[in-house]
């Protein structure tokens, strides 16, 4: 046996003690009361909160009713023949106790309160408690309250009527109190997570049934010569005392039973899981809906979940909501971790993460392909987007740059050309110069061109299909439900998805027409390019519409080629904006 | 080399404002114009610029390139369009790097008349560009041979396929903006001769023979592209 337990075990004599020998005092003082029955909701709440002293050391739930059992047999002492034990055991005595009750019932299952408002009408009860407690302590006169054969000193300051209107201020007050004190309980039950409402639904019923004999408690006398009737309740609400511990301890120790749930989880887990099951089979072992499980990636600083979407840090999820981490650990490192309801046993937690160890490991390692996978998707991304930026800038460059100072050089030549007329050799040769800059300014057009469309940057898709379709050397109808701009990448893969199946077309369709229809839907650009040719192309042969694929992949979207039975070939991308 | 129309012969002075960001170009065509007997009355590096010259000079005709600070987009194109709103008496030629059918429908719709659209490199050909800025001054239209070229190198079908050659050169003529009389001297045919033929186009492709020689670069271009 633990230090720990033979101190249990002292604390729990000294107490039984204090219990027996207050019965024996007060059978020696001849108070006319059934004993036994006087004793049993003081042993309930000893041998309760020694239990949970033990199995549950965290909770204070175990140090209260400890206190309670202390408090609450201090007015048998009362009866002993000793200066001031009647004053201090009919003050502390009978009025700390329901402060205490008051006390666990709404600290349960920590024995901590959580709100101020909590605090408030908690510290409120113990200080009319306490006040009444020291009035009382200070003007007890106890021949004045009828007890002829006491014979020792009164208190310092005796007056009954101090002590009368002291008990009246208590009751009066009372009937503020127990509304906050109802108030209060009500706050807690509806910020209570499931799990809480399952531990709390018990205990409270049963301190309701308490509360409410209590109510009956004016009609209740300890004394069997007295009325049968309130004999009885006397009986009763002493039974109803012994149940209330029980039902604490019941609670405290009940994740107990939960852990028969990891059990059902193991057997569970023994199944192929389809990817993010483990969280629902984890939360429904724990009883807890609003588990969260992330992964920790390795060989990085970040947290991800079981999709692979990047997440906060748990530690800071935990601190900005209120929540609890349980982090699962292999070889020292962090695996998982998870964010669950404080309220949960942290042993039951941790059982529950071994038992789904492998599981845990098994995701982790999934979420971490995800992870992958969509960073390199990102990066594809940013790649096929700089390359549009890069294409575009180069555009520019030729248009500003090159093109500017042929077209002046150009202008320069023609000035020469004009003063040259004189001498048809030197005009001659000019004019051979000049006709070949023209075709160099027209070739270094086309090349921009299709490098990146100027009008595409400057009037955007639609108008830049419709110059695509001006230049065609088919007959091109092209159908846009939209005139809008719209992000410079997007627009730019859309651009070469009709430009590249409109030259295939051309090169390979043998038809007579194309038709171009653009349109966005729910979020997404839809664009069409369908001929009435041969058919027969093939999305996975030529390096055109593979590159095409690509690229409109590479923005999430789809792309696919088909040959419908009427004929034809239908280019379709779908790039989502 | 092509001959310079001889219903462009001048008459008064043509009074030019010119707006190019490139100083080098801008001085350059300046030069070209004061040497063919037109008058530079302002100059301007931005659109900006560009209308307050032309608020104060009311020119003849305005020359500019398409591209311009602050974005270097169509600032050029978006001020011509002002311009030939607000100042019926103006003429506008626009120059750009490339030529879209669109755009010199743009152009053309609002006001079809007195409006240019050609390439930068055309300027080289100094006899052409100087015929364009005088017709422009004189109420016509002028459209870069390369557009209407693009629209008509398409495989005809339906009613342009029953067009003859000649009718196509013609066709493609009219669309860049020129009078039956420039018409006839470039394909070496008389008025009369060209006046039939425009009849028989018109008639095929059922345009209303109405319209007068601005509106008809209009309507043809509009015809073509969406043929």
């Amino acid at each position: 046996m633990t230090g720990r337990r033979w101190g249990l075990l002292a604390l729990g004599l000294a107490l039984l003690g204090w219990i027996i020998g207050g019965e024996w005092v007060s059978i020696h003082a001849h108070v006319p009361e059934n004993h036994f029955i006087d004793a049993l909701p003081g042993l309930s709440f000893l041998l309760a909160g020694l239990v949970a002293l033990d199995r549950r050391p965290s909770s204070r739930i175990g140090r209260l009713m400890i206190a309670y059992v202390v408090v609450s047999y201090l007015g048998n002492w009362g009866n002993l023949q000793v200066p001031a034990a009647p004053a201090i055991g009919s003050s502390i005595g009978q009025q700390l106790g329901g402060a205490i009750l008051a006390h666990m019932a709404l600290s349960y299952p920590t024995g901590r309160l959580r709100t101020r408002f909590e605090r408030a009408v908690i510290g409120a009860i113990y200080g009319v408690a306490g006040l009444t407690s020291l009035v009382i302590l200070l003007a007890f006169d106890p021949r004045a309250a009828g007890c002829a054969q006491c014979a020792w000193e009164p208190a310092p300051f005796p007056s009954k009527t101090a002590v009368l209107t002291a008990n009246l201020v208590a009751q009066r007050a009372g009937f503020i109190l127990v509304p906050l004190f109802l108030a209060a309980a009500w706050l807690r039950w509806r910020r209570a997570t499931p799990a809480e409402r399952r531990e709390l639904a018990p205990l409270w019923a049963v301190v309701g049934v308490v509360g409410l004999v209590d109510l009956l408690g004016a009609f209740s006398s300890p004394y069997p010569d007295a009325q049968s009737f309130a004999y009885l309740i006397w009986e009763l609400q002493n039974v109803l005392y012994v149940s209330v511990p029980i039902v604490f301890l019941w609670g405290l120790l009940s994740t107990r039973l939960a852990r028969s749930a990891v059990g059902d989880l193991v057997i569970e887990l023994d199944k192929p899981l389809p990817p993010g099951a483990l969280r629902a089979c984890l939360a429904r072992a724990l009883g807890d809906p609003s588990l969260e499980v992330l992964y920790a990636r390795h060989g990085l600083d970040g947290w991800v979940d079981a999709g692979g979407q990047p997440r906060s840090a748990p530690e800071s999820v935990s601190a900005q909501q209120a929540r609890t981490v349980t982090t699962v650990e292999r070889d020292g490192r962090p695996l998982a971790a998870l964010i669950h309801d404080p309220a949960l046993d942290p042993g039951l937690v941790q059982a529950a993460a071994a038992a789904a160890g492998m599981s845990i490991a098994n995701e982790r390692l999934q979420a971490e392909v995800r992870a992958q996978l969509e960073e390199v998707r990102a990066s594809r991304q940013r790649i096929v987007e700089a390359g549009d930026a890069e294409r575009r800038r180069v555009e520019r460059n030729i248009h500003d740059g090159a093109q500017q100072r042929m077209a002046t050089l150009a202008l320069s030549l023609a000035m020469l050309r004009d003063s040259a007329s004189r001498d048809p050799a030197m005009a001659a040769s000019l004019d051979q110069v000049a006709a070949e800059l023209r075709h160099a300014i027209a070739e270094l057009r086309e090349l921009a061109r299709g490098i990146h469309p100027a009008i595409l940057t400057e009037e955007g898709l639609p108008a830049a299909v419709e110059a695509l379709a001006d230049r065609s050397a088919l007959p091109v109808r092209v159908l846009a439900d939209f005139d809008e701009r719209l992000p410079g990448p997007i627009e730019a893969i859309a651009y070469f998805v009709v430009a590249e199946a409109l030259a295939n077309v051309t090169k390979y369709a043998c038809a007579s027409g194309a038709r171009v229809e653009l349109s966005r839907c729910n979020g997404t650009l839809r664009v069409q390019v369908a001929d009435d040719g041969i058919g027969g192309a093939d999305a996975t042969r030529g390096s055109g519409l593979r590159g095409l694929e690509d690229r409109v992949s590479a923005v999430r979207g789809s792309f696919r080629v088909e040959n419908p039975p009427g004929g034809g070939t239908l280019v379709l991308a779908e790039i989502p904006l | 080399m092509p001959e310079p129309s001889r219903d462009c012969a001048p008459t008064a002075a043509i009074r030019v404002v010119l707006a190019d960001d490139s100083v080098l170009f801008r001085e350059g065509l300046a030069q070209v114009l004061v040497g063919h007997g037109f008058v530079v009355a302002g100059r301007a590096g931005d659109a900006d610029e560009l209308e307050a010259a032309v608020r104060q000079e009311t020119p003849d005709v305005v020359v500019t390139d398409i591209r311009m600070p602050p974005t270097n987009t169509n600032e050029g194109l978006v001020a011509a369009q002002r311009i030939r709103a607000e100042h019926p008496s103006v003429g506008v030629l626009v120059l750009s790097h490339y030529v879209e059918a669109r755009q010199a429908v743009k152009l053309l719709q609002n006001t079809p008349q007195r409006v240019g659209y050609l390439l930068k490199d055309r300027v080289s050909d100094v006899m052409e560009f100087t015929d364009a800025v005088r017709r422009i001054a004189r109420g016509g239209s002028v459209i870069d041979p390369e557009v209407v070229a693009h629209l008509l190198r398409r495989r005809a079908e339906g009613a342009l396929a029953d067009l003859t050659g000649r009718e196509r050169d013609i066709l493609a003529l009219m669309a860049q903006g020129r009078s039956n009389r420039a018409i006839g001297e470039r394909l070496f045919l008389s008025p009369k001769t060209v006046e039939t033929h425009i009849g028989a186009i018109f008639t095929k492709l059922g345009l209303l023979p109405a319209a007068d020689d601005h509106r008809r670069v209009l309507a043809v271009l509009t015809y073509l592209k969406n043929a």
